[in-house]
């Protein structure tokens, strides 16, 4: 029964990683036109450093991503703070109010976004992805950040002000150095959730910005070359090194998910 | 450890500036660079052309792509300003510059205009109110394009034939499928009086429809997978195909006649970068970048005579767009809003009916 | 930013008056705004605009005659072709949700079951970690293994050189293979979460009773891994009735999801009003199952 189950999770995942091995191997792979047998190269990586549009692209994704990062975590440890460190009535509704982003699904929101900012003239682009991403994202922050709080006892703060500190003195020398972690942690959230948003960038991208997924949808649909997958290559394990960090940095038993 | 935060805050902070400056440059860069929304590969884009565009005029062209016709209309739409010149088939001009997407084109900025075929310089599907919204460009045909080595077709109906079971793929356009229907059931392929026969031709192809194309790339890639060997096909991309590529393709015109299109470049109202878009049509235009953009890459058919007499008598392009097929093909039209709409659904419910 | 919208509750009406009075509820109110405010301009704003447009007779845009309607609603009659467009996108939704439920629940039970030790951390890792990166890059993947000629009919030919080639992209099993390995992790999480729990004891007391390893599985471990299941399924079929770069993709022809509708009619038939009463009827099934299932989310959440 446990050799079923052993060679069983070793099919799952080889299942998981096989299409993305051959994604990356085909990287490397001579023929444009993706034909098989495999003769090496590293022509597509070549021609992926002059491909000015995918590197703009690959940029502009960082920044997206950086500029949520920084602005999630900070809206997000706030409202964490304020959801478990005070009692309120409606506290559960705002609980509730953080799921749309997260629970509906991308196109619905994604294209919501672009008839609001459309019609009211916000416009699309990266002020619009950024308005976008960080939605996304402060649900995520507010998770992980919220979990890092109730590890920490309330008693530590409370011995601080007992010996004279103001709340808010309390909780920047006590509270915010141990929730550290966390809140790191909850940014490296943020920036995957945004370097890989796809959907909603999407719907907001405009033909001045578009972000590296919105720039491979449009290749995959109008015409590509294997220095898609060159680019995908490099996306994809930036991605896994990031969760990797995460997981290091935020290791209370695996007990936090994606969502 | 406070500190440690309060570095590190600083530190997102910087990044964050530097970020919006980032994007800040990236704006003011624009001065002399002009963006062009066509077909990805078809011309404007051959990196030879561009290089040597900036050598000359010392504007940037960078291109954003459509897959589509609508998608093409709707990125106008929503993107104002985005754009300064535009690739339009003459057929939805009109459309275009009634919505008022276009400005009419001033020729005297288009020095190599002259040597435009008048025909098609003055066609009526580039005529709005009295005015020109659109330089034309090149033309083609739209008919099959088979494997070589296999017998030629010499009808649509080698579409619906079960030798090509499965292995048949359509393009992703209305106006076009609906015209190859009418083609089949003779009727005029710009107002066909009973679209229940078309869409009844058009369903009988389904055991046999492997794929629906909606770029260049994606049927090249199709084709040398070969996923197909009979298919809708555009006569400029079956050359270029060839010639390009490598690919066995031949490009037939049926007995039925091809479906014949005008394609011209066009400048969005919103465009704020005219002049630069006029010099760019107008090397568009120019029968030297014409006769290596056929000659090396494969086009369709320039609507300047000086290029085209640039050409060799038997040159494959010129044996693609035999001078016959102007007379025996029509050419898609402008049309009214409402036939617009009932080719649009007719063509969505048949995509659904292959789907299903 | 135009914040003053409907931010949700304030926190006004808290029963902490007792111990902090006022800075305590000020600073509370400080902490929330910002965050709800942001929520307000990029979801609940959108929705409602997008609620308003669903009503319209065409996109409002230069000279286009506009009225209110109904008649975006009455689609399904209007175009009888999207009713099967609908019952597809429903079917591959419930064939993948399926798919990962069965593959799912049982690689969480050999994750938790097969003895893996401290190796099981790292197995959840990786199983995980697909997971985080870009779908559609994972999707765009399958494109290469599936096709005619692709990595599939290579591994075939190397073995048989004459076979026929078995690449089936552009189908829809393409669809729903890219969507469960898409979602899969999700399922193998929420499972594992729930057999994790569940106590040795319980399943050797079982076995010293003599049942067999069916019943112990169907009558024992499905039973208290269900709240683990259903959680994960709601997850899955959510996103993926909602999919259209994945149909897209690997769908060609086949894939017309309500997914794929909805995204032409806002990149190219320009047909707003259209795509946002779609959405919204997407949107009344979403909020429907949710409110179907919250008590086991809910449950689960905080297990």
């Amino acid at each position: 029964m446990k050799t079923a189950g052993r060679i069983y999770l070793a099919f799952i995942i080889f299942f998981l990683y096989l299409p993305i091995a051959v994604m990356i191997m085909m990287g490397f792979n001579r023929s444009p036109f993706y034909q098989l047998p495999f003769q090496f190269t590293l022509h597509w990586y070549s021609v992926l450093r002059d491909n000015t549009q995918l590197i703009t692209a690959g940029w502009n994704s960082v920044f997206v991503a950086v500029a949520t990062t920084i602005i999630a975590t900070t809206l997000g440890t706030m409202a964490a703070v304020a959801l478990s460190r005070s009692t309120f009535r409606g506290r559960n509704v705002l609980r509730i109010l953080l799921l749309p982003p997260i629970a509906i699904p991308w196109l619905i929101t994604g294209t919501a976004m672009l008839v609001l900012f459309y019609w009211t003239g916000i416009g699309r682009g990266f002020h619009a992805m950024l308005i976008g991403h960080v939605a996304l994202a402060i649900p995520y922050v507010v998770l992980v950040v919220g979990t890092g709080l109730q590890t920490i006892q309330t008693d530590l703060e409370e011995a601080a002000m007992s010996l004279g500190s103001t709340p808010l003195h309390a909780f920047f020398s006590v509270t915010l150095p141990l929730l550290y972690p966390s809140i790191v942690g909850a940014g490296l959230f943020a920036f995957a959730v945004s370097l890989d948003q796809f959907v909603i960038s999407y719907f907001l991208a405009t033909p001045g910005f578009t972000t590296l997924p919105v720039q491979i949808y449009s290749a995959i649909r109008k015409g590509f070359e294997p220095d898609i997958n060159a680019i995908s290559t490099i996306l994809l394990l930036s991605s896994m090194a990031l969760f990797l960090i995460f997981a290091i940095f935020v290791r209370p038993g695996g007990k936090v998910d994606k969502r | 450890m406070p500190t440690t935060t309060r570095r590190q805050a600083l530190g997102l902070i910087g990044t964050g500036a530097l970020a919006v400056s980032y994007i800040a440059t990236g704006r003011a860069r624009a001065a002399t660079q002009i963006t062009v929304l066509n077909w990805q590969g078809y011309g404007t884009d051959e990196s030879w052309a561009l290089k040597k565009f900036k050598e000359e005029t010392g504007i940037d062209v960078v291109h954003d792509y459509f897959s589509s016709e609508p998608e093409m209309l709707t990125k106008l739409r929503t993107n104002p300003g985005a754009y300064d010149v535009v690739l339009i088939n003459s057929a939805r001009s009109q459309q275009a510059s009634s919505q008022g997407l276009l400005i009419p084109i001033d020729f005297s900025k288009i020095p190599n205009s002259d040597g435009l075929t008048p025909k098609l310089k003055n066609h009526p599907n580039l005529t709005y109110d009295g005015k020109i919204y659109g330089c034309a460009w090149v033309w083609g045909m739209n008919a099959l394009g088979i494997r070589e080595g296999m017998t030629k077709p010499d009808s649509y109906a080698a579409l619906y034939d079960p030798a090509y079971k499965n292995k048949v793929a359509l393009f992703d356009d209305a106006v076009t499928e609906v015209g190859v229907g009418a083609l089949l059931t003779g009727q005029d392929m710009n107002n066909p009086k009973d679209l229940g026969k078309v869409k009844d031709q058009l369903k009988k192809i389904k055991p046999n429809l492997h794929t629906i194309w909606s770029s260049e790339d994606r049927w090249n890639k199709a084709f040398v997978a070969n996923e197909f060997d009979l298919s809708i096909y555009w006569s400029g991309a079956a050359v270029r195909s060839k010639r390009n590529f490598g690919l066995p393709v031949e490009f037939v015109v049926p007995k039925e006649g091809a479906i014949g299109w005008l394609d011209s470049l066009s400048i969005p109202k919103t465009s704020s970068n005219q002049d630069a878009a006029y010099k760019f049509i107008n090397y568009m235009i120019d029968p030297d970048f014409y006769y290596t953009w056929a000659t090396k890459v494969g086009s369709p058919a320039s609507a300047n005579q000086k290029a085209m007499e640039k050409l060799p008598e038997d040159d494959l392009m010129r044996q693609v767009h035999k001078q016959k097929y102007i007379e025996t093909m029509s050419i898609m039209s402008a049309l009214p809003n409402d036939r617009r709409e009932t080719f649009n659904n007719a063509w969505q419910e048949i995509k659904a009916f292959y789907a299903g | 930013m135009p914040a003053e919208g409907n931010v949700p509750a304030s926190p006004r009406s808290g029963g902490n008056a007792a111990t902090a009075a006022m800075p305590k509820w000020v600073a509370t109110v400080a902490l929330l705004l910002p965050t709800y405010a942001w929520l307000t301009l990029a979801i609940f704003l959108p929705l409602c605009a997008m609620f308003a447009f669903s009503f319209l007779s065409a996109t409002p845009m230069g000279n286009e005659q506009v009225s209110f309607t109904l008649q975006q609603y009455a689609v399904f009659q209007t175009q009888p072709y999207m009713i099967e467009v609908a019952i597809w996108s429903l079917m591959i939704a419930v064939a993948t949700t399926l798919g990962c439920a069965i593959l799912g629940f049982l690689a969480a039970l050999a994750l938790a079951r097969a003895g893996l030790g401290r190796s099981r951390q790292i197995l959840l890792i990786l199983i995980v970690l697909p997971f985080w990166t870009n779908q559609l890059i994972r999707i765009f993947s399958w494109t290469m293994v599936l096709r005619s000629g692709g990595f599939l009919d290579s591994v075939l030919h190397f073995f048989w050189a004459g076979a026929p080639s078995i690449g089936f992209l552009y189908t829809r099993p393409a669809i729903v293979l890219g969507l469960i390995h898409g979602y899969l992790p999700y399922m193998v999480l929420t499972c594992y979460i729930a057999l994790i729990a569940i106590d040795d004891e319980i399943i050797e007391a079982a076995m010293s009773l003599g049942a067999r390893w069916w019943t112990i599985l169907f009558k024992v471990l499905v039973p208290m891994a269900m709240p683990g299941l259903v959680s994960g399924c709601v997850l899955i079929f959510v996103p993926v009735i909602g999919a259209f770069m994945e149909p897209r993709i690997l769908g060609g022809p086949v894939g017309v999801t309500l997914g794929t509708v909805i995204e032409d009619q806002f990149t190219q038939a320009f047909n707003w009003p259209l795509g946002s009463a779609l959405s919204f009827i997407m949107l009344a099934v979403v909020l429907a199952i949710f409110a179907t299932f919250s008590g086991v989310l809910r449950r689960n959440a905080s297990a």
